[in-house]
């Protein structure tokens, strides 16, 4: 039960003692200059492989492993589907031109339920917390990233991205794709999967191939059989064409991001998550318009510093009663917590973030030539042919 | 529309694939693909490709190693997925809705079916007394499935425990054979007019018999062993889930034993390539 319960946060928090996870915890929140403990900068990312179109029989796959060993694999699959609104069954009743219509639009603008995604962590159930969660959290912004362009976009929009990936889905009024997503991670989470998983399904989706479409109109969908000319699902830009901003449309990545004291860290590893006064999964995409980043969300997961031990400053240890005081045991404010603490005795952190760090995080994500764009760009150039 | 393998071939003698009756499909297979396991390999056949991890030998998680049973030596785990996407249509899960369940059933029957042939086969075919009171836990995954699963996934598994160092007598190499026919009358000497066929592709196992076959070479103990030219196989696992008339099955089993026998050649060449690099 308590691992059951470990494992829905974060992540497993390591066997650090309060003393290591306070000396953690005082060099990843040194003002200006964090020092991790694998002496990356606070926005360096772990050395990854990737890799991508990787198995014959899906539409799209990748598989990116991190140097500790942690791999995944997602598969996309997708499958032609019989667009059946809940409207229909409203039309035998309703007025039958209203109704029409309003399944017209619905067709149109395409579905969140079109996608569908799993996630399989071995030692999990299907039906546990983390898989759902992570799953629920990685589709919700990928149908999401698009719910305003599909606003703004007609139906005489000719721009194939129209709608985004929902928009892309729609064949036509009465067809639609089915797209499944299936990530395997292949071994135990060593640390918080979450941006693994992200990265891996942004290069599989980047990867994926629909058949091209060779029936016109309301037709019964019909598609040429030569793989060589199917579609990317996100189409490519070559260099040669003028790069349309309505092609500019891309998966959205999350990133984990920590933030210990002031200092905002990228990509904790397990260690550095169980000293995190806040932990968050920012989602992100590039913005069909501006061609800039565009933030889709943030959410805050329960950080595991709040599982950890506390230690005992000694003027309240027993075992030191009688012995001098020193000079240094004297509880200062913290100005981040805004709690009282004595420095270097570990105190489970409680959660709570400033609005400047928040401010600071996601700046640091979106702006021109950040982490957010390297991540993108690096991802991009993973070779899809 | 599928070809149909049991008109096409007699006229052509080529299988839908293109391959003669007695060729493999491409084999190609990695080890140490996992540096989080103890051993791990990625091995496909054809569209076929698996990836196999192996942890341990390591203490037992809920105790069960340390009882009588484990006090004989290690406890083979094995556990298999066979993902969402490896087939040719997507296999609904249980969790997704409840009218997918019996989709699912079918797809996890067959995924415990293949653990347990893998864990019997390796419960006695690895050196397991050498390690008591542990665990060995082999975590197979299918990423694509094209016909072979059993075969296949024996293969990944008998390279991933080769890198993880857990002795054995010899490499246990998997292979399928099946019949051009459906094989239900007594074969006829003189008109012969089935052949048997060498690793087997999803198509052809759909409709043609076929049987998986595990083979072994005998551990060379002792001085007369030494000069013997030829290895002697073993076969170790024998599967077979169709129906068909017994005077073909020392046919296939012949020819599977000797697919065998090529494979073992190709995975002894992946083993010595990787420790040359």
């Amino acid at each position: 039960m308590s691992n059951q319960r470990q494992a829905s946060s974060a992540s497993q928090t390591p066997h650090l003692s309060p003393a290591e996870l306070s000396y953690l915890y005082t060099s990843l929140s040194l003002p200006r200059a964090p020092i991790r403990p694998d002496g990356r900068s606070p926005t360096q990312f772990r050395p990854l492989s990737a890799e991508s179109n990787i198995l014959p029989g899906t539409n799209g796959s990748a598989r990116i492993g991190f140097a500790d060993g942690t791999q995944a694999i997602v598969g996309v699959k997708a499958e032609v589907e019989r667009t059946n609104l809940a409207t229909d069954t409203l039309a035998s009743q309703s007025d039958v031109n209203d109704s029409e219509e309003h399944q017209g639009s619905a067709a149109v603008s395409g579905h969140g339920s079109w996608v569908q995604m799993s996630i399989e962590i071995p030692g999990f159930r299907d039906d546990d917390a983390l898989p759902v969660f992570l799953s629920e959290m990685m589709r919700e912004s990928l149908v999401g990233s698009v719910t305003e362009g599909s606003g703004k976009a007609d139906a005489a929009d000719a721009a194939e991205m129209a709608g985004g990936l929902k928009g892309r889905l729609v064949i036509n009024k009465r067809w639609h794709w089915r797209l499944y997503i299936d990530v395997l991670l292949l071994s135990q989470p060593l640390s918080y999967p979450l941006p693994l998983l992200s990265l891996t399904t942004h290069l599989a989706l980047l990867s994926t191939k629909l058949p091209k479409l060779k029936s016109q109109g309301e037709e019964d969908p019909f598609f040429d059989d030569d793989w060589a000319v199917a579609e990317y699902l996100y189409p490519r830009i070559s260099s040669q064409k003028t790069k349309l901003p309505s092609q500019y449309v891309r998966p959205p990545v999350t990133l984990l991001v920590i933030s210990v004291g002031e200092n905002v860290i990228f990509d904790p590893n397990r260690e550095e998550i169980a000293v995190a006064d806040a932990v968050l999964a920012i989602s992100l995409t590039r913005d069909s318009e501006a061609g800039s980043l565009k933030l889709l969300s943030i959410r805050t997961i329960d950080p595991p510093s709040r599982l950890t031990q506390p230690a005992v400053p000694n003027s309240e240890n027993v075992n030191m009663l009688g012995a001098p005081a020193p000079t240094e045991d004297i509880a200062v404010l913290n100005p981040v917590t805004g709690e009282e603490e004595v420095p270097g005795v570990w105190r489970p952190r409680r959660g709570g973030i400033k609005r400047s760090v928040i401010a600071n995080m996601v700046q640091t994500v979106l702006k021109k030539g950040g982490v957010g764009e390297d991540v993108l760009e690096g991802l991009e150039g993973v070779e899809v042919e | 529309m599928p070809l149909d393998t049991s008109t096409t071939y007699p006229l052509t003698r080529l299988r839908l694939d293109g391959r003669r009756w007695n060729e493999l499909r491409l084999l190609q297979a990695q080890i140490s693909t996992n540096p989080a396991s103890s051993g791990s390999s990625y091995l496909s056949m054809g569209n076929t490709a698996i990836m196999c991890s192996v942890h341990g030998p390591a203490e037992g998680r809920r105790g069960e190693a340390t009882g009588a049973a484990g006090s004989a030596g290690a406890i083979v785990e094995v556990d298999v997925n066979i993902a969402g996407f490896a087939g040719v249509d997507r296999k609904r899960r249980a969790g997704g809705s409840d009218k997918y369940v019996q989709f699912s059933l079918r797809s996890i029957s067959q995924s415990s079916r293949i653990a347990t042939t893998l864990r019997s086969a390796f419960q006695s075919h690895l050196h397991a007394h050498l390690y008591p009171h542990s665990t060995i836990s082999i975590h197979v995954s299918v990423l694509s499935s094209d016909g072979s699963l059993l075969a296949a996934a024996i293969n990944a598994c008998t390279l991933a425990l080769v890198d993880a160092g857990i002795p054995m007598p010899g490499l246990l190499c998997g292979c399928t054979a099946g019949m051009s026919g459906s094989a239900s009358t007594p074969r006829d000497p003189r008109h012969d007019e089935l052949d048997p066929l060498l690793d087997m592709s999803a198509p052809e196992e759909q409709e043609l018999p076929f049987l998986t076959v595990g083979t072994t070479t005998a551990l060379p103990v002792g001085e007369n062993n030494m000069d013997e030219e030829e290895e002697e196989s073993k076969v170790a696992v024998l599967n077979m889930d169709s129906k068909l008339h017994c005077s073909y099955i020392e046919t296939m089993l012949a020819v599977g034993m000797d697919g065998c026998g090529q494979i073992r050649e190709l995975l002894e060449g992946v083993i010595k390539g990787t420790n040359r690099g």
